[in-house]
C-alpha cells in the first residue's frame, strides 16, 4: 500500500472544510477547545470532517489502536516535539532580516527536521505496528531516510551545527567598551553563587533574547568574529543555498496529521485519570443493507407529506424505507467486506454503557452515567421529563457517541455498538434568538428543511437529533408537525432522539422510545434517563425539609 | 529563619483564636489590659520607687498584646516556653528595650524604602524594583549584623531556651562566611544601585564603573547565548577621559587576539550595554533571592514577638506600680484549680488600687457553684479567675502569690450583663443561642465562666435551664464555674452532691462579717437559703436605719 495519508487512505480536503452545523449543538467546539488546549498546537481542523467512507474510519481506528497501545504514543510525542522545535526555527527564519542569521536558523530547521525523522525510524523500528496506516507510513520513511541525498545533507548539516556549538567567547566589558574574545572562561562567579545559595536555580540569561534580529552590539561583536573565521560562516551559507528546499510533503503532512490522533490520546489519558470511561465501539453494520426489520410495502415521498394521523403515516414512511433499501442495495458487497468484525446484522441493536457528555466532563461538571440500548425494530427516542432534567444532556451524549464512532475515535462510555451511520445531523432551537412567533418558527422550519434534505442524499444513514421543536407553536399544530417530522425520518430509515416536551408524541408506535429523565423520590432531578411513561412525582415541599427548615428540626438544633 | 519566641517550633500565626473573643474581652475587661500593655510607667531617675507618668502609647504593643493574649497556648511546656523567655526579659530589660528598638527601626528603615508597595512597585524587570531589591538586601545584611551584635552582647544574661537558641540560629543562618559573601556581592552590584540615581554627574570626581566579563556560546541565529559569570566588580574610579584608558583594557587581554566595540553615551549601544548590566545584577540579585526569603517574614516576626514581651513587662510594672504580687503561674492537672491571694488585676488597673485577694484550694471539682449577697465580690472572684487563666495560657505571669490550673485551651465566658436582664423572651433567646452556639464549641479541655446566666428569664424557668445544661456540660467532662443567683438551681445541686466529698462540686459564697458587712472574700459555704431580695430590702430600706445605729 503506497502512503498518502495517516488519516485517510485518499486525499482528503480537511482544510477547506468548515465547522459542521452540528459541532456547536452537540457541545462539541467545547470538547475540541479542550482537546486542543491538552495539546497545545492546533489540531481543530482534523475535527471538522468525517472520513471519505466506513473503509477510511476503519483505517483510523487502526491507526489510533497502534497510537493507544504500547509506547508509540510517547515516541510520536517525543516526535512530534522535535518537528514543533523545527516549525519555531523555520518561523525565526522568517522573522530574522540579516542573510546570515536566516541561514544559520535554516541549518537549525534542517538539523531538527533530520533528528526528528531519524530518532522516529529508530524508535519504531521495532514496534509491532497493526494498522495498515502506520506499516505504510514506516515503509516509506524508511526509504526516504536510506536515500543518499538524504544522507548527504544530514552529514552536512551536523558537521555544521557541531562547528557551531563548540565556539567559546569571553566578554569583557569594561570601561564603555566590550572586548570579544575567543576561548573559555571558568565561570568563577556562577561557581560562588552556587555555592552560596546551592540549587537556586537562576540562569544568567542573554538581554538580547527577545529580539530574533541581531542588535546593535551583537552585530559589532559579530563582525569581528566572522573576520577570524571565515570558513565557517562560508559553509554556512553554501548550505543554506545548496538545500533551500529540502523537505518531503508526505513526511511534513504526517508530522501535522499526527496530531490528530496524538492529541486524542493525550485528551483521554487525561480524561482516563480524573475517572472518565472510554471505549473503543463496536461497529455494526447499516442495518439499511437489507436488514431492516419493518419493512411494509408502499411508495410515494409525497404520502408523508399528505398523512397526518398516526395509522396512514405508518404506510407512507413505510413506502420511502423500501426506496432506500433500493438504492442502498447496490452497496452491499463493499460495505459487508470492510465490515470482517461487525457483528451479526441480526443481532445488532445500538448501545451503549455508561453513556455521558463530554462536553460537561471537559467543564468538570459533575456528569451523570446512562445506559440506553435500541432494540430490534426500534428506531427514534422520544425524551420528555421536567425542565433542566438532562434532557438535553442525554441527546448530546448520544450525538457525540456517533461522531467520535465516526471520527475513528474512542467514545465516551463504557462500551458501546454503534452502526455505522453515514451522518449526523442535529437541530436545536436558538434560544437566544430574538425572534418570536412566526419569525422564529419559519426560522426553524428552514433549518429544518435543511436536515430533512439532508437525509434524503444518496445512501444516507443519518443519526438525527432533534432538541424542542416549535416550542412557539400552539401545542396541537407542534404535535401534528413534530409527528410528521418523526415521520420523514422513520421513513428514511434514520435512527435518532427528539427531545420535546409534548409526551403525547411516543404513541403506540413501536418504532419510538419513550424515555423520560428521572426524578427520585423527593423530587430532586437525578438526571437520569430511562424508558418510562409514568409522571414521577413532584413534591415541593420536600424541599423545605431538605434545607432542614421544619418546625421540629429547628426546635432540636435550637435546644 | 524563625524567630521562635511565643512557640518553640514555629512563628505566630493569627489561627487558634477563643472562641467569640469579643465577649471574651467585654466579659473579662481585657481592654484595660491592652491599655496598659502600651504604656511605660516612668520612673524617676533618682528615686526609682517614685512614678512620674505614664508613658506616650504605642499602639503596636497594645495589639499585640491583644492578638496574643487572645490566642491561647495548649501545653505546659508552651507556657513555660513563654515564662522562661519573659523571666530573661525582667531580668535584662534594657536586652528587650533594645531588640524592640531594634526591630523597630529596621522596619521603618524598610518602609522607607517602600516595604508596604515593595512587592507592587512596576514589573520584576524594571530597573527601579532592582534597585529596590538591593536595597533590601542591604538594610537585611546590616540589620543582621546588628542584631547579632546586640545578642552577643548580652549573651551572658541569656538563659531561656528562646533566647538561647535564637542567638544560635541567627550565629549558624548568618554566619561570618555568610556575611562576607554577601557584602561581597554587595559591593560587586554596587555600580548599579548606587550610581543610578546621580548617572549625569559624570563631571563628579568619583565614579562607580562596572566590570564584567562573561563567557558564552554561538546560539541559534547567531545570537549570543548560554551565558556564565566570571567575574562582576564595581570600581571606583577618578572620572577620565575614556582614550586614556585604551591603553590599560587592551593591556589585559594582551595574549589574547581580541576585538573592541566602544560604547558612546546616548547611543543604542549604550542602552544595550546598560541592559546587559541590568541582566547580571538581575541574575545576581535573583540567586540570593533564598537569603531574602529566608528573612523576609523574620523581621516582623521579631519585631512582632518581641512586642508581646515588651508589652508584658510594661503589665509587670503596672503591678508593681499598684504593689500587686506576681507570679509565674503553674499550668497543672485540669482537677485542680488553687491559688493563694488571687486579684482581680483589670480592676486594680482600673481603679488604682490593690484589691482584695482571694485563696482558693479547689481539688477534683468539675462544678464551682459561687452563691451570695450581691455586690459581694461574687463577679470579681470570678473574673479574677478568669483573667488569670488568660494570662496564664498565653505564657503571662498572673497577680497571685501563687495560681495553679489545668490548660483550657478552649475558655468560654457567658455573662448576663446586669443592663441585659431585663426580662423578655428576645433576650432569653439570644442568651439562649449564644450558649448554643458554646455547646458547638466545647470539648473535653473546656472550661466555661458563667455569671448570672439565664437571669433574663423567671427564677424558677432559669434554674431549670441552668440545672439542664450545666449537667450536661459538666457530664461531658466541661469545667463549669458559675456565680448565680438561681437559688431553686443553686440548692437542687447541693442537695443532690449532698455532703458526699467526691461529688465533683464545690460551693463557695461571698463572705460576710456577723455585722452583714461585705469582706470580698469567698468562703467554702453552702448556697445562700436566703434571697438576695432581703440584701436588696437591706441597701434600699435599711441603709437609715443602720446609719442611725451608727
Amino acid at each position: 500500500m503506497e502512503f498518502t495519508s495517516i488519516l485517510d487512505m485518499e486525499e482528503s480536503a480537511y482544510k477547506e472544510k468548515r465547522r459542521p452545523a452540528f459541532y456547536q449543538d452537540l457541545n462539541l467546539d467545547q470538547v475540541i477547545e479542550r482537546i486542543r488546549l491538552d495539546w497545545g498546537e492546533e489540531v481543530s481542523s482534523f475535527y471538522y470532517y468525517f472520513p471519505a467512507n466506513s473503509g477510511c474510519e476503519d483505517y483510523r481506528r487502526e491507526v489510533f489502536a497502534d497510537v493507544k497501545a504500547g509506547n508509540l504514543y510517547d515516541i510520536l510525542c517525543g516526535f512530534s516535539g522535535r518537528m514543533k522545535r523545527r516549525r519555531e526555527a523555520c518561523a525565526w527564519k522568517g522573522e530574522v532580516k540579516e542573510n546570515l542569521q536566516r541561514a544559520v536558523w535554516h541549518l537549525r530547521e534542517v538539523g531538527c527536521y533530520c533528528e526528528a525523522f531519524g530518532q522516529l525510524l529508530e524508535d519504531m523500528g521495532k514496534l509491532p505496528l497493526k494498522s495498515r496506516g502506520m506499516q505504510a507510513f514506516r515503509a516509506y520513511l524508511d526509504r526516504y531516510l536510506s536515500g543518499t541525498s538524504y544522507a548527504e545533507m544530514q552529514s552536512r548539516a551536523s558537521r555544521l551545527l557541531k562547528d557551531m556549538g563548540d565556539f567559546r567567547l569571553v566578554l569583557t566589558y569594561e570601561n564603555n567598551r566590550i572586548a570579544i574574545a575567543q576561548g573559555e572562561v571558568a565561570g568563577s562567579f556562577d561557581d560562588f553563587l552556587e555555592k552560596l545559595f546551592p540549587g537556586h536555580g537562576k540562569h544568567l540569561v542573554s538581554p538580547f533574547a527577545a529580539d530574533v534580529n541581531l542588535v546593535e552590539l551583537e552585530e559589532g561583536l559579530m563582525k569581528a568574529f566572522r573576520k577570524r573565521n571565515p570558513e565557517f560562516f562560508r559553509g554556512v551559507e553554501d548550505f543554506y543555498e545548496k538545500y533551500g528546499n529540502y523537505a518531503d510533503d508526505c513526511l511534513i503532512r504526517f508530522a501535522s496529521e499526527i496530531g490528530f490522533y496524538l492529541s486524542f490520546c493525550r485528551f483521554e489519558r487525561k480524561m482516563r485519570e480524573r475517572g472518565y470511561a472510554f471505549c473503543e465501539p463496536v461497529m455494526l453494520a447499516s442495518p439499511m443493507d437489507g436488514n431492516e426489520d419493518s419493512i411494509d410495502n408502499g411508495r410515494n415521498n409525497e404520502n408523508t407529506g399528505n398523512c397526518i394521523s398516526g395509522g396512514n403515516c405508518r404506510n407512507g414512511m413505510a413506502s420511502i424505507t423500501a426506496d432506500i433499501r433500493k438504492d442502498s442495495s447496490k452497496k452491499d458487497g463493499e460495505m459487508k467486506d470492510s465490515a470482517v468484525k461487525d457483528s451479526a446484522v441480526k443481532d445488532s441493536t445500538m448501545q451503549a454503557q455508561g453513556l455521558y457528555d463530554l462536553a460537561l466532563a471537559c467543564a468538570g461538571r459533575e456528569v451523570v452515567a446512562n445506559d440506553t440500548i435500541l432494540y430490534p425494530g426500534e428506531k427514534f427516542f422520544i425524551l420528555t421529563g421536567p425542565n433542566q432534567g438532562g434532557k438535553t444532556t442525554f441527546a448530546r451524549s448520544l450525538g457525540q457517541l456517533v461522531y467520535f464512532a465516526k471520527m475513528g475515535l474512542d467514545v465516551p462510555a463504557a462500551s458501546a455498538e454503534v452502526y455505522r451511520f453515514t451522518n449526523v445531523l442535529t437541530h436545536f432551537s436558538v434560544e437566544e434568538s430574538v425572534e418570536t412567533g412566526r419569525g422564529k418558527l419559519r426560522e426553524e422550519l428552514e433549518r429544518l428543511a435543511n436536515i430533512m434534505a439532508a437525509s434524503l442524499e444518496d445512501g444516507a444513514f443519518v443519526f438525527v437529533v432533534i432538541n424542542e421543536l416549535f416550542t412557539t407553536a400552539a401545542n396541537y399544530d407542534a404535535g401534528i408537525m413534530g409527528k410528521r417530522v418523526l415521520e420523514h425520518f422513520l421513513a428514511k430509515g434514520s435512527r435518532g432522539i427528539y427531545v420535546t416536551h409534548l409526551s403525547e408524541l411516543a404513541g403506540e408506535d413501536p418504532r419510538l422510545v419513550s424515555l423520560r429523565a428521572l426524578l427520585d423520590e423527593n423530587g430532586t432531578r437525578t438526571f437520569r434517563v430511562d424508558r418510562s411513561r409514568e409522571e414521577a412525582p413532584a413534591d415541593a415541599g420536600s424541599l423545605v425539609g431538605k434545607h432542614g427548615l421544619t418546625y421540629r428540626q429547628l426546635k432540636e438544633r435550637l435546644a | 529563619m524563625n524567630a521562635n519566641l511565643l512557640y518553640r517550633d514555629g512563628e505566630w500565626t493569627e489561627g487558634g483564636r477563643y472562641f467569640e473573643e469579643r465577649a471574651l474581652i467585654q466579659d473579662l475587661g481585657l481592654n484595660t489590659l491592652f491599655w496598659a500593655a502600651g504604656r511605660d510607667v516612668l520612673r524617676d531617675e533618682k528615686d526609682k520607687d517614685r512614678i512620674i507618668a505614664l508613658g506616650e502609647p504605642d499602639a503596636f504593643l497594645e495589639s499585640t498584646m491583644k492578638k496574643v493574649m487572645l490566642v491561647p497556648l495548649e501545653t505546659e511546656d508552651g507556657i513555660r516556653y513563654r515564662q522562661e523567655i519573659l523571666q530573661d526579659c525582667l531580668a535584662s530589660e534594657a536586652f528587650l528595650y533594645e531588640l524592640y528598638a531594634c526591630t523597630k527601626g529596621i522596619l521603618d528603615a524598610w518602609d522607607k524604602l517602600g516595604r508596604k508597595a515593595g512587592s507592587k512597585t512596576g514589573s520584576r524587570n524594571s530597573a527601579r524594583s532592582l534597585i529596590y531589591e538591593i536595597h533590601i538586601m542591604q538594610l537585611f545584611v546590616d540589620s543582621l549584623s546588628k542584631l547579632k551584635a546586640l545578642f552577643g552582647k548580652y549573651a551572658g544574661g541569656l538563659r531561656s531556651r528562646g533566647l538561647v537558641s535564637l542567638k544560635a540560629r541567627l550565629d549558624a543562618e548568618f554566619s561570618g562566611e555568610k556575611e562576607e559573601a554577601l557584602r561581597k556581592i554587595l559591593k560587586g552590584i554596587a555600580f548599579y544601585a548606587n550610581d543610578k540615581e546621580h548617572e549625569d554627574g559624570v563631571t563628579a570626581r568619583m565614579v562607580n564603573k562596572p566590570r564584567i566579563v562573561l563567557g558564552c556560546s554561538l546560539g541559534d541565529g547567531l545570537k549570543l547565548g548560554d551565558f556564565h559569570l566570571e567575574e562582576v566588580d564595581t570600581d571606583t574610579k577618578r572620572y577620565r577621559n575614556p582614550a586614556s584608558l585604551l591603553s590599560r583594557a587592551q593591556g589585559y587581554f594582551s595574549e589574547r587576539t581580541k576585538t573592541l566595540v566602544n560604547i558612546q553615551r546616548g547611543t543604542e549601544l549604550a542602552a544595550q550595554a546598560e541592559s546587559l548590566e541590568f541582566n547580571t545584577v538581575r541574575y545576581i540579585v535573583a540567586c540570593c533571592e533564598p537569603f531574602v526569603n529566608a528573612f523576609n517574614g523574620f523581621f516582623s516576626q521579631l519585631h512582632m514577638q518581641a512586642a508581646f514581651y515588651r508589652g508584658a513587662v510594661n503589665l509587670m510594672h503596672h503591678m508593681e506600680r499598684y504593689q500587686l504580687r506576681s507570679c509565674y503561674p503553674r499550668a497543672g492537672s485540669r482537677e485542680a484549680l488553687c491559688f493563694r491571694e488571687l486579684k482581680e488585676f483589670v480592676m486594680g488597673l482600673e481603679q488604682h488600687r490593690n484589691p482584695v485577694g482571694n485563696t482558693c484550694n479547689i481539688e477534683g471539682k468539675d462544678l464551682l457553684i459561687v452563691t451570695g449577697a450581691n455586690q459581694g465580690g461574687k463577679s470579681t472572684f470570678l473574673r479574677s479567675i478568669g483573667i488569670a487563666q488568660v494570662m496564664m495560657q498565653c505564657g503571662l505571669f498572673v497577680a497571685a502569690e501563687s495560681y495553679e490550673s489545668g490548660i483550657f485551651p478552649s475558655f468560654f465566658t457567658h455573662f448576663t450583663r446586669r443592663e441585659d436582664s431585663a426580662m423578655n423572651s428576645g433576650r432569653l433567646d439570644e442568651e439562649l443561642g449564644r450558649m448554643s452556639r458554646i455547646v458547638d464549641h466545647v470539648g473535653a479541655d473546656s472550661m466555661i465562666l458563667l455569671n448570672e446566666s439565664f437571669a433574663s428569664t423567671t427564677e424558677k424557668e432559669g434554674s431549670v435551664i441552668a440545672y439542664d445544661v450545666v449537667k450536661a456540660l459538666t457530664e461531658a467532662g466541661v469545667k463549669v464555674l458559675a456565680v448565680t443567683h438561681l437559688l431553686s438551681f443553686a440548692r437542687k445541686v447541693y442537695e443532690e452532691a449532698g455532703t458526699d466529698p467526691d461529688s465533683g462540686v464545690e460551693f463557695l459564697s461571698a463572705q460576710r462579717t456577723e455585722e452583714g458587712r461585705r469582706t470580698f472574700r469567698m468562703i467554702q459555704h453552702a448556697p445562700e437559703l436566703t434571697s438576695f431580695g432581703l440584701d436588696l430590702y437591706e441597701e434600699l430600706i435599711g441603709t437609715q436605719f443602720i446609719l442611725h445605729t451608727d
